[in-house]
C-alpha cells in the first residue's frame, strides 16, 4: 500500500517536473512573453531576491499576524456567540438572522469599508480575517450544540453528573470537536481575509506585495508571491491537520 | 426494593402506559416483556427520573446512586478511554480521581477487558463496548440495576456470554434487577418474576408469572429445565394474543 502511494507521488512529481521544464523551455525559446508569463527560473530569481535581500520578512510577518490574529479572535468570538445562541433562545433570535446574512454574502466585500473605518494598518486586516472566521465558527458551534447526542447527556445524568459535569464532559468536548473539524477551512478563511485586506489598501503584507507587483507590471514578483502564499497555506493546513488528528484521536 | 404503583405515562396525548403496578423485591430479578410501543422503556425512565409520570408513584427507598441503568445504546463518551468512561460515575459520586481510575481498572479486569482500558470506544467491538458500559454501571455498586434491552444489539454468541456473566454477577452480589426486553427466552431464563404488558397505547400490565427454575442458575442451561418450556408456551400464547388483537374491540377499549 505504502509503495503504491509513493509511486503515485513519484509520478505526480515527475509530471510536475516535465510541465516546469516545458514551461522553462518555451520561455527560453521566446514563445512566451516574459511580461505576462515569466519562466520558472525568472520566478525563482524573484523569490530568491525577496529572501536574499530580507525584504520579504516584514511582509510575511504582517500577513501572519493579521491572519492568526483574526483566526484567534474569530474562533473565540464564534464559540462564545454560538454557545450563547444555543443556550439562550432570545439571543438565537437576535444573532441568527445577522449571521445568516453575513454568511450569505461574500464577506470580503467588507474590506474597503474596514479600511475606511480602521485605516490601512493591521486592524482592518485582522477585522476582515475575523469576520470571515467568526461567522463560520458561529454556525459550527450553534448547530453542533443543538445536535449534541441526547443519549450522552442522559448517560452522564444517570451516572450522577451535575450541570457542570454536562458542560465539562459532554458540551465542551463536543464543541472542541466541531471547531477542530472546521479548523482547516477557518485557516484558509483567515489567510484569505488578511491577503484580500492587504490587497485593497496596505503598506505591508503579501497582499500588498501583490498589489505592488500588479501596479508595476512585475509578473515574476506576482508569481513569486502567489507561490509563497500557496506554500504558507499548505504548511498551516498540514499543521492544522496534525493538530486535528492528535486532538481528535478518539474519533 | 422497588414498588411502582398506578403509574401512567403520557408524552402529551393518549397515555402510552396506564396504571402499571409492579414490584421488585430485594435480590430479585424481574423482567418486563411486551410488544413494541407498550411503554416498557418509559417505565424504566420514570423509575430513574428521566421521565415524569402523569400519575402514580415510584417508591424505592434508594438514593440516586443506588440505582444503575444500562441502556440499549452504550452511550459511552467517545472522547474518553474505556477506563475514563468507567471512572466517570465514581468521580461524580465524589471519589478522588486516582482512586476512581484504579477502581475502574479493577472493574474492567473483572469484565475481561484488562488490556483494553486505554482504548477509545470507537476502537472497541460492540461486545467490548457493552462490557465497558456494564463496568461503568457496576462500579457504582448499585443495589438496583435497570436494564433496557441492553443485549439486543449484540450477536448471538457474545450476547449469551455477557448474559451469563451478568446473571452470575447480580446473583453473587445480590443486586435487584428490572430488565426490559422483548426476548421471552431471555426474560424467563434470567428472571424470578416476569410481567407482561398489553399493547400500547394505554398499555397495562396484564400478567405476572413466577419462574420456578431453581437458583443458582445458568441462563443458558436454564433453557433445558422442564419449567422453562411450559412457561415459554404460556407466555408466548399470551403475548401472541396481545399482538394479534390489533384493532379488536378489546384492544381499543
Amino acid at each position: 500500500m505504502l509503495r503504491l502511494v509513493n509511486l503515485a507521488v513519484l509520478r505526480q512529481a515527475a509530471a510536475l517536473a516535465v510541465l516546469l521544464a516545458l514551461w522553462e523551455a518555451a520561455g527560453r525559446a521566446h514563445l512566451l512573453n516574459p511580461l505576462y508569463m515569466p519562466s520558472p527560473s525568472q520566478i525563482a530569481t524573484a523569490l530568491g531576491e525577496l529572501f536574499g535581500s530580507g525584504r520579504i520578512w516584514p511582509h510575511l510577518e504582517a500577513t501572519f499576524v493579521a491572519a492568526l490574529g483574526g483566526l484567534a479572535i474569530g474562533i473565540v468570538v464564534g464559540i462564545v456567540l454560538g454557545v450563547a445562541a444555543a443556550l439562550v433562545p432570545f439571543l438565537a433570535e437576535l444573532f441568527e438572522p445577522v449571521m445568516t446574512v453575513l454568511n450569505a454574502i461574500p464577506r470580503v466585500v467588507l474590506a474597503p469599508l474596514f479600511v475606511i473605518w480602521m485605516g490601512v494598518g493591521l486592524a482592518s486586516k485582522v477585522a476582515l480575517s475575523f469576520i470571515l472566521v467568526a461567522v463560520l465558527i458561529f454556525f459550527t458551534v450553534f448547530g453542533g450544540i443543538r445536535q449534541v447526542d441526547r443519549r450522552l447527556i442522559e448517560r452522564v445524568v444517570t451516572l450522577g453528573g451535575s450541570r457542570w459535569s454536562l458542560v465539562r464532559h459532554v458540551y465542551l468536548p463536543s464543541v472542541a470537536a466541531w471547531v477542530l473539524g472546521s479548523l482547516k477551512v477557518a485557516v484558509g478563511f483567515a489567510f484569505t481575509g488578511a491577503v484580500v485586506g492587504e490587497f485593497v489598501a496596505a503598506s505591508r503584507g503579501l497582499g500588498y506585495l501583490m498589489s505592488f507587483a500588479q501596479s508595476t507590471f512585475n509578473c515574476a514578483l506576482m508569481f513569486a508571491v502567489i507561490f509563497l502564499i500557496l506554500v504558507v497555506v499548505l504548511l498551516i493546513f498540514a499543521l492544522a491537520g496534525r493538530l486535528e488528528k492528535y486532538l481528535l484521536r478518539w474519533s | 426494593m422497588l414498588r411502582v404503583r398506578d403509574l401512567t405515562i403520557s408524552y402529551g396525548g393518549e397515555p402510552v402506559l396506564e396504571r402499571a403496578e409492579l414490584a421488585v423485591e430485594d435480590g430479585r430479578f424481574v423482567s418486563l416483556v411486551g410488544p413494541s410501543g407498550s411503554g416498557k422503556s418509559s417505565l424504566l425512565r420514570a423509575v430513574i427520573g428521566l421521565q415524569r409520570p402523569l400519575a402514580g408513584t415510584v417508591e424505592s427507598g434508594l438514593g440516586h446512586s443506588d440505582i444503575g441503568i444500562l441502556f440499549q445504546d452504550d452511550a459511552l463518551l467517545p472522547w474518553k478511554t474505556a477506563r475514563d468512561n468507567v471512572a466517570l460515575g465514581l468521580v461524580f459520586q465524589g471519589s478522588e480521581r486516582r482512586r476512581a481510575l484504579a477502581q475502574a481498572s479493577l472493574w474492567l479486569d473483572r469484565l475481561g477487558l484488562g488490556g483494553l482500558a486505554d482504548r477509545y470506544p470507537r476502537h472497541l467491538s460492540g461486545g467490548q463496548r457493552k462490557r465497558v458500559a456494564l463496568a461503568q454501571v457496576l462500579a457504582l455498586t448499585p443495589k438496583l440495576l435497570l436494564m433496557d434491552e441492553p443485549f439486543a444489539s449484540l450477536d448471538a454468541i457474545v450476547r449469551a456470554r455477557i448474559i451469563q456473566e451478568v446473571a452470575a454477577l447480580v446473583e453473587r452480589e445480590g443486586i435487584s434487577v428490572l430488565l426490559v426486553t422483548h426476548d421471552l427466552e431471555e426474560a424467563i431464563s434470567l428472571s424470578d418474576t416476569v410481567y407482561l404488558l398489553s399493547r400500547g397505547p394505554r398499555a397495562r400490565i396484564i400478567h405476572e408469572y413466577s419462574v420456578t427454575i431453581p437458583r443458582p442458575r445458568d441462563p443458558v442451561r436454564a433453557r433445558t429445565h422442564p419449567a422453562f418450556a411450559a412457561l415459554y408456551d404460556k407466555l408466548w400464547s399470551d403475548l401472541s394474543r396481545e399482538v394479534d388483537d390489533a384493532g379488536s374491540p378489546k384492544a381499543v377499549a
